[in-house]
C-alpha cells in the first residue's frame, strides 16, 4: 500500500544515484551540483536510464519534461525527484527536423501528458505512446507546432537598441 | 348588483371565479416567493439581496417578470416542439390545481371535496409528467438525465408522501381537508404534528423532494447537469417552470400546515381572530416556506443513490412502523 | 469545407464513436442498452474555468472520461520567449489566477539561479510571507468551490469574504488586488507599508478564530457533505505517486512531500512547520488537508511577522539582465502542488525558452484514471479534490 521513499544522508544518496546510472548505461557526461545529479545520455538510452532510475534507484517522481528547440536539434530535459531532497536530471539531444524518441509512459505514467504537450508544441513523436494527441492546440486542421523557433509570431521584438 | 351576487351562488360560476382568484393569488405568490428567496439567501450569505428596484428592492419581481416577458423564447433546433412547449404548462397546471382543495379558512375553500387528500395525491403525481416532457422534448443529454432523475425521484417519494398521510386520515376518519383541520382543534398541543411527529417529518422531507428543493434538487443539479430538464428553456417558458416550482412549493407548505399544523386554527383559543383566521394559515405557511428556503441555502445536494436510499430504506419503513403504532394506539384508547 | 467538418464534429455531443462498454454488462446486455455520450464543458459552471470532459455514461455511471484542454491556452511560454527577463513576471501572474504570487515567485527564483545573485533577507522573508497569504487566499475559496459544486451555495461567499480581506492586504502591499507583479528579480517591488505588520497580525488572529466555526464545524460535520465526499475519488499512494501528483492530492493519500520542506527555498529554511497528510486519500481527506495547511500557513505568517529582518528589499542588478548561458530550474510549492519553472538562457535579453511545470496540468491526468466507475455527480467533488485552475492547466 504505502510507497517507500528513500532515506538517509543526501550526499550518499546522490552518489548512489550517480553510480547506479553510470555503471549501467553509456552516459556521455555526468556531474553532481548541489542536490542535482545531471547526466547526459544518448536519446536511445533514455527509457533504459529512466527505468533504472525508477525501478533500481527508487526515484518515484517525474517532475517535468522540457524540450528546447536548438534549431536543428532538440534538447530534452527529464527532471526527476526522489521526493526527499535529491534530483536527477537526464538530458539528451535529438537530432533532426522531425525527431522521434522512445516514450517513457510505461516507466512513468505521468509522462503521458508531458509527452503530449511536447508533441503538441514541438512535433516530437514519442514512439509507443498510448495516446499521442495534441494537448492544447486543435486536434485537426492545425499543422503547426507553435513553440518551434521557426514558428514566427507577428509581434516579434528585438531589444538591440536598448541600453 | 344583486343579480351578480346571485350568480355567485350558481355552482360552476362560483367555482370558476374562486379558482380564478386562487390562480391570481398563486401567480403573485410565485413572484413574492422569488423575492423572498433572494432576500433570505442574501441575509444568509452576508449580503443584501436585491435592493435597487423600488423601495428596498420590492419591485424587483415586477422587473423580473417584465424582463422575462420581453425575452425571446428560444427552442433548440432539433427539439420536439410540441412536447417542449407543452411541458411548462403540464408542470404549472397540477401545481395550481391543488390549490382547489386547500382550505384557507372554514368557508374559504374553492371545492370542499370529500376526497380532497386523494385529489392532492393524484394531482401532485402528475407533475412528474411535465418534467419528463421537458427533458424529452429538449433533446439534450443534460435534460434527459435531469428528467430521468426527476421522474425517479418524484415517483419514489410519492410512496412515503402518501404513507405519511395515512396516519392523519386514520385519526380523522375523513379524506376532506376541512375535516382534518377541524379535527385538530384550536390548541397547539392537539395538532397532529405532535402525535404524528415521525409522519410530519417524513411528509416534510418527502414534500421537499416532491418540489425538488435542495437537498433534493437533483433534477436541476445546477453544478452537474446545469439546470437539468430546464436547461433549454428561456423567457416565459422558463418563467412558467419557475412559477410552477414556487407554486408547488407553496402548495406543499400549505398542505403540510393543513394536515399537521392545524390549518387556520389559532395556536391557543384566546388568539382566535374570528373571520380573520386565515392570517394564521398564512403565517404558518410562510414559516414552513421559510424553513424550505433556510434549508436550501444551508446544505449541499444528495446523490441519486443516496436519495433513493433515504426514501426507500428510511422514510418508508418509518412511516409503516408509525402506521402500526397509530393503529395500535387507536385500538387501545 | 473546413467549416462543414467543424460543424459536423460539433453536431450533438459525439466526437468519437461510443465504445459501448457498460458499467455492468452482464445484466444489461440482454436488454440491448447502450451508453450515451455527453459533452461536459467547456462552458459548464463546475469545470473550474474552461475544461471540456467527453464523458460516456451508462445511466449515471461514467464509463469513460476524456479531458480536453486548451480552451484558455494563451501560449505564455511563447510570449515569455519574446520579452526581456523582468517583463515575463506579469505573464506568470496570469498562470494561476487564484494563487498568482507563487507563480511570480517560481519564475524569479529560476532567473535568480541563472544570475546567481543573493537576495536581501528582508525581501526573502516578505516573499515567504506573501506567498503564505497567497496560499490561504487560494485554499479557503477552493473549499468554498468544493461545497458550491456539491450544491451548497453559501460557503463560497464566506470563503470569498476571507479572500477579499486578504486581497485588501495585498492591495495595500503590492498595489493590485489580483495581478500583483510584486516579486521582482532580486527582491520584491517595495517594502511593507507602515503599520502593515499590525494589520496582518490582526487579520491572522481573526482568521484563526473564524476558521473553526465557519469552515470546520459547519462544513466538516455536515452529514450530506460527508456522504458526498467520503470514499469518493479514493486512490492509493502508489497510484498518486505514479500519476505524478503533487500538493494536496498527493498529501491526502499520506505521502509526505512538500517542496517547502524537502526542497527548501528562500525563507522557508528558517521556518518551523508541519507537512499535513491524511491517510484516506479521498475528497474529504483533501478538505481536511487544506484546512490543516491554512493553519500551518497562519503559523508560518506569525513566525515571519515575529522576526522580520530589517534592511533592503530589492538588490541592484542593473537595468539590463543578461544571464549566462545555461539552465535555471526552480520549484516551489504553490497552493496546487509542485510548480517548477525552467528558464533556458542563451545570453541575450530574452529567455531562450521558459517552461512552466504547472501542477494542475499534471494533477488533472487523474480525471482519466479515477473518474470512470464513479457516478456523474461525483465528478464535481473529484474536481474539488484536484482543485485545478483554468489558467494554470492551459498555460
Amino acid at each position: 500500500m504505502a510507497v517507500t521513499l528513500p532515506e538517509g544522508d543526501l550526499q550518499t544518496r546522490l552518489a548512489r544515484y550517480l553510480d547506479g546510472l553510470n555503471n549501467r548505461h553509456g552516459i556521455e557526461d555526468s556531474s553532481v551540483d548541489g542536490n542535482i545529479v545531471l547526466v547526459w545520455v544518448r536519446p536511445e538510452d533514455v527509457p533504459a536510464v529512466l527505468a533504472t532510475a525508477r525501478e533500481t534507484l527508487g526515484i518515484l517522481h517525474l517532475s517535468f519534461i522540457t524540450v528546447v528547440d536548438r534549431q536543428g536539434s532538440f534538447e530534452l530535459t527529464y527532471e526527476m525527484l526522489d521526493l526527499r531532497g535529491g534530483q536527477v536530471r537526464v538530458k539528451t539531444v535529438v537530432e533532426g527536423e522531425e525527431p522521434v524518441i522512445q516514450t517513457v509512459t510505461d516507466i512513468y505514467p505521468t509522462a503521458n501528458w508531458h509527452e503530449r504537450e511536447a508533441y503538441d508544441m514541438f512535433g516530437i513523436a514519442f514512439r509507443g505512446h498510448p495516446d499521442l494527441r495534441r494537448l492544447y492546440m486543435w486536434q485537426d486542421h492545425f499543422d503547426h507546432h507553435p513553440l518551434l523557433k521557426s514558428f514566427e509570431i507577428s509581434t516579434k521584438r528585438t531589444f538591440e537598441g536598448l541600453r | 348588483m344583486q343579480t351578480v351576487l346571485n350568480l355567485l351562488e350558481v355552482e360552476p360560476i362560483r367555482l370558476l371565479i374562486s379558482f380564478g382568484a386562487v390562480l391570481f393569488l398563486v401567480l403573485n405568490l410565485a413572484a413574492v416567493l422569488t423575492m423572498a428567496e433572494r432576500k433570505v439567501s442574501g441575509y444568509i450569505q452576508l449580503r443584501y439581496g436585491p435592493n435597487r428596484v423600488g423601495p428596498r428592492g420590492l419591485l424587483q419581481p415586477a422587473a423580473d417578470v417584465f424582463k422575462l416577458f420581453t425575452k425571446e423564447n428560444v427552442s433548440p433546433g432539433r427539439s420536439d416542439l410540441w412536447v417542449f412547449l407543452g411541458a411548462p404548462i403540464a408542470m404549472f397546471i397540477p401545481a395550481a390545481l391543488v390549490w382547489l382543495v386547500v382550505p384557507f379558512a372554514p368557508e374559504a375553500v374553492v371545492a370542499d371535496l370529500n376526497v380532497a387528500i386523494l385529489f392532492f395525491v393524484a394531482i401532485t403525481s402528475i407533475g412528474a409528467l411535465g418534467v419528463v416532457m421537458a427533458g424529452y422534448g429538449s433533446r439534450s443529454a443534460f435534460s434527459l438525465l435531469g428528467a430521468l432523475r426527476g421522474a425517479a425521484q418524484m415517483i419514489s417519494y410519492e410512496v412515503p408522501l402518501i404513507l405519511s398521510l395515512l396516519g392523519v386520515v386514520m385519526l380523522t376518519g375523513s379524506l376532506s381537508l376541512v375535516d382534518v383541520v377541524q379535527a385538530q382543534g384550536d390548541t397547539i398541543w392537539t395538532w397532529y404534528f405532535l402525535p404524528q411527529l415521525p409522519m410530519f417529518i417524513t411528509f416534510y422531507i418527502a414534500g421537499l423532494a416532491e418540489v425538488k428543493r435542495v437537498p433534493f434538487d437533483l433534477p436541476e443539479g445546477e453544478s452537474e447537469i446545469v439546470g437539468g430538464y430546464m436547461i433549454e428553456y428561456s423567457g416565459m417558458t422558463w418563467a412558467l417552470i419557475q412559477a410552477a416550482e414556487f407554486a408547488s412549493m407553496a402548495v406543499i407548505s400549505a398542505v403540510t400546515v393543513t394536515l399537521f399544523v392545524g390549518g387556520w386554527q389559532p395556536p391557543l383559543p384566546f388568539l382566535d381572530l374570528g373571520p380573520f383566521n386565515w392570517v394564521w394559515f398564512g403565517l404558518k405557511t410562510a414559516l414552513i416556506m421559510f424553513t424550505f428556503q433556510w434549508i436550501r441555502w444551508s446544505v449541499p445536494r444528495l446523490r441519486m443513490d443516496q436519495l433513493m436510499d433515504l426514501g426507500w430504506k428510511i422514510l418508508v419503513p418509518v412511516t409503516l412502523i408509525w402506521l402500526f403504532v397509530t393503529a395500535g394506539a387507536m385500538l387501545v384508547f | 469545407m473546413l467549416g462543414e467538418q467543424r460543424r459536423a464534429e460539433h453536431e450533438g455531443a459525439l466526437t468519437e464513436p461510443a465504445s459501448g462498454r457498460l458499467a455492468s454488462p452482464d445484466i444489461r446486455d440482454e436488454f440491448g442498452l447502450e451508453t450515451i455520450d455527453m459533452n461536459m464543458g467547456p462552458q459548464h459552471p463546475a469545470m473550474h474555468g474552461l475544461l471540456r470532459l467527453i464523458l460516456e455514461l451508462d445511466g449515471e455511471t461514467v464509463v469513460r472520461c476524456d479531458p480536453v484542454m486548451g480552451y484558455l491556452h494563451r501560449s505564455k511560454e511563447k510570449i515569455s520567449e519574446n520579452r526581456m527577463y523582468p517583463a515575463v513576471i506579469p505573464i506568470t501572474d496570469r498562470i494561476d489566477y487564484m494563487n498568482n504570487i507563487a507563480m511570480e515567485y517560481g519564475y524569479c527564483l529560476a532567473v535568480e539561479k541563472l544570475l546567481d545573485v543573493e537576495i536581501p533577507p528582508r525581501a526573502d522573508a516578505i516573499r515567504a510571507l506573501m506567498n503564505e497569504f497567497g496560499r490561504i487566499m487560494s485554499h479557503i475559496p477552493s473549499v468554498g468551490f468544493l461545497l458550491l459544486e456539491l450544491g451548497a451555495f453559501t460557503p463560497i461567499l464566506y470563503a470569498f469574504r476571507e479572500r477579499e480581506r486578504i486581497q485588501s492586504i495585498f492591495e495595500a502591499v503590492t498595489g493590485a488586488r489580483m495581478m500583483f507583479h510584486y516579486i521582482r528579480i532580486g527582491g520584491v517591488k517595495a517594502d511593507l507599508p507602515e503599520g502593515m505588520t499590525e494589520t496582518m497580525w490582526e487579520y491572522i488572529e481573526g482568521l484563526e478564530k473564524r476558521l473553526q466555526p465557519d469552515f470546520v464545524d459547519l462544513i466538516g460535520g455536515n452529514e450530506i457533505f460527508i456522504s458526498r465526499t467520503r470514499g469518493i475519488g479514493k486512490m492509493s499512494q502508489e497510484k498518486a505517486v505514479e500519476m505524478g501528483l503533487t500538493g494536496v492530492p498527493l498529501r491526502c493519500t499520506g505521502v509526505e512531500f512538500d517542496v517547502r520542506k524537502h526542497y527548501p527555498y528562500g525563507w522557508y529554511k528558517n521556518l518551523d512547520f508541519d507537512v499535513i497528510t491524511d491517510e484516506a486519500g479521498d475528497v474529504e481527506a483533501s478538505y481536511r488537508v487544506r484546512m490543516g495547511e491554512v493553519r500551518q500557513s497562519i503559523r508560518m505568517i506569525k513566525q515571519i511577522l515575529e522576526n522580520l529582518p530589517e534592511g533592503e528589499v530589492l538588490g541592484d542588478l542593473g537595468r539590463r539582465l543578461r544571464p549566462n548561458e545555461g539552465d535555471g530550474i526552480a520549484r516551489i510549492e504553490s497552493a496546487r502542488g509542485e510548480y517548477a519553472v525552467h528558464v533556458v538562457s542563451d545570453g541575450s535579453d530574452t529567455p531562450y525558452r521558459v517552461h512552466y511545470r504547472t501542477p494542475c496540468t499534471v494533477n488533472m491526468q487523474l480525471l482519466q484514471e479515477i473518474v470512470p466507475g464513479h457516478y456523474l455527480p461525483d465528478i464535481m467533488p473529484i474536481m474539488g479534490l484536484i482543485d485545478p485552475v483554468s489558467g494554470s492547466w492551459d498555460k
